[in-house]
């Protein structure tokens, strides 16, 4: 992997933590878990077992719910392989909608295999090309921190990828925990529709 | 004709609209369809249910799953070369993650005098095969006779809380 500099994944979340309010919350893959160890609300969603999907879903949240901010906690590897989405999601402008990239360069969950063309090309690139309102790189936790506040206000869609660093360095036979996942929506989702039909 | 007692003929787009209307349709999310295109210019010129479009059928199946989180009650428009492309997301997000959802799953270049099973061409006759290993209810929608069906489909995909199709058996008119 290119010498990058890169944020720890949990300073990353943490600073997503602090701001948590009312939004909607879309995690997948690599994310969910320490997420899930910081912070769960009745409007967050899980997920797993098709991968790509996390943004897109949250997209549609987002359209049913134009009041509602919607963030999506979504992979380098997982949004490679629905680079298309950023298209649909540019197109449909979202207005209240964080699209946050957790780039760290590898898939983490199966073994740590490198991410394509990693080192040259850039989420924040895609998304400029695709007609996202903002997009923007952080590579430390300090500007990360300062600059949220400001892109939470921002008119969406916007994409924020940060460069964090990976969480293992071989692959880990999935725990109980993380083996449940894939039936995690079903679960989900009913207590988030209930949640915002209330909003 | 084999397998099949009338052949298939085309339904106008006007009616499917309307059917698709009656059955409380919100929101189309869509993949461009030469088979149903005339059924496409015709959501997307009026604004009474919202016309989404996507680059995928992978992106239909989470949008729509994301709008029903939302209240919404989608329709998934995709041809059949798009549901053996986005079968994981069918498995995964409609099936595995509950989510009543109705497709309407156009059969291009289906030979109307045949059943789809009966058909030359694989997409054609794949689809409903294919349907049925994930036991997935549909209903062949072969003339303007059949577009009640819709919104029985709605329902069931209502009741049970996950995937019912339509199948367009020709071109719309």
């Amino acid at each position: 992997m290119p010498d990058t500099k890169r944020m720890p994944l949990d300073g990353a979340l943490e600073v997503l933590h602090r701001r948590r309010d009312d939004q909607v919350v879309v995690s997948t893959m690599t994310t969910i878990l320490p997420w899930r160890s910081k912070d769960v609300t009745e409007r967050d969603l899980r997920c797993v077992g098709f991968m790509g999907g996390a943004s897109t879903f949250g997209l549609g949240v987002a359209l049913a719910k134009p009041d509602v901010p919607v963030w999506v906690l979504d992979g380098d590897g997982s949004l490679a392989m629905q680079l298309g989405s950023m298209l649909t999601i540019a197109n449909a402008a979202p207005r209240r909608f964080l699209h946050i990239v957790f780039h760290n360069g590898v898939y983490d969950t199966s073994g740590s295999q490198p991410v394509l063309a990693e080192g040259k090309m850039s989420f924040t690139g895609l998304a400029e090309g695709a007609g996202y309102a903002k997009a923007v790189r952080f590579d430390d936790v300090e500007s990360f921190d300062a600059a949220l506040d400001d892109l939470m206000d921002v008119d969406g869609p916007v994409l924020v990828e940060l460069m964090t660093e990976p969480l293992r360095k071989d692959y880990v036979r999935p725990t109980p925990a993380q083996e449940r996942l894939p039936g995690a929506l079903a679960q989900d989702w009913p207590t988030v529709a209930e949640s915002l039909a209330k909003a | 004709m084999v397998g099949q007692t009338k052949p298939a003929r085309p339904i106008p787009a006007e009616a499917l609209y309307d059917a698709v209307k009656a059955a409380g349709v919100t929101d189309i999310v869509a993949v461009p369809d030469t088979h149903v295109r005339s059924l496409i210019k015709l959501m997307r010129e009026r604004d009474e249910m919202r016309f989404i479009q996507t680059a995928t059928e992978d992106e239909a199946i989470t949008l729509a799953a994301g709008l029903v989180v939302g209240g919404r009650r989608p329709l998934v428009q995709i041809q059949h070369a798009g549901l053996f492309a986005c079968v994981n997301h069918l498995r995964g997000v409609a099936i595995e993650g509950q989510f009543p959802m109705l497709f309407m799953i156009g059969l291009l270049n289906r030979d109307p005098e045949k059943a789809p099973r009966d058909n030359f061409d694989s997409m054609v006759r794949h689809t409903e095969p294919l349907l049925d290993v994930f036991d997935v209810p549909y209903y062949l929608l072969d003339g303007p006779e059949d577009v009640g069906n819709i919104e029985v489909a709605m329902q069931q995909a209502l009741d049970r809380n996950g995937p019912v199709a339509v199948l367009i058996g020709d071109q719309t008119a």
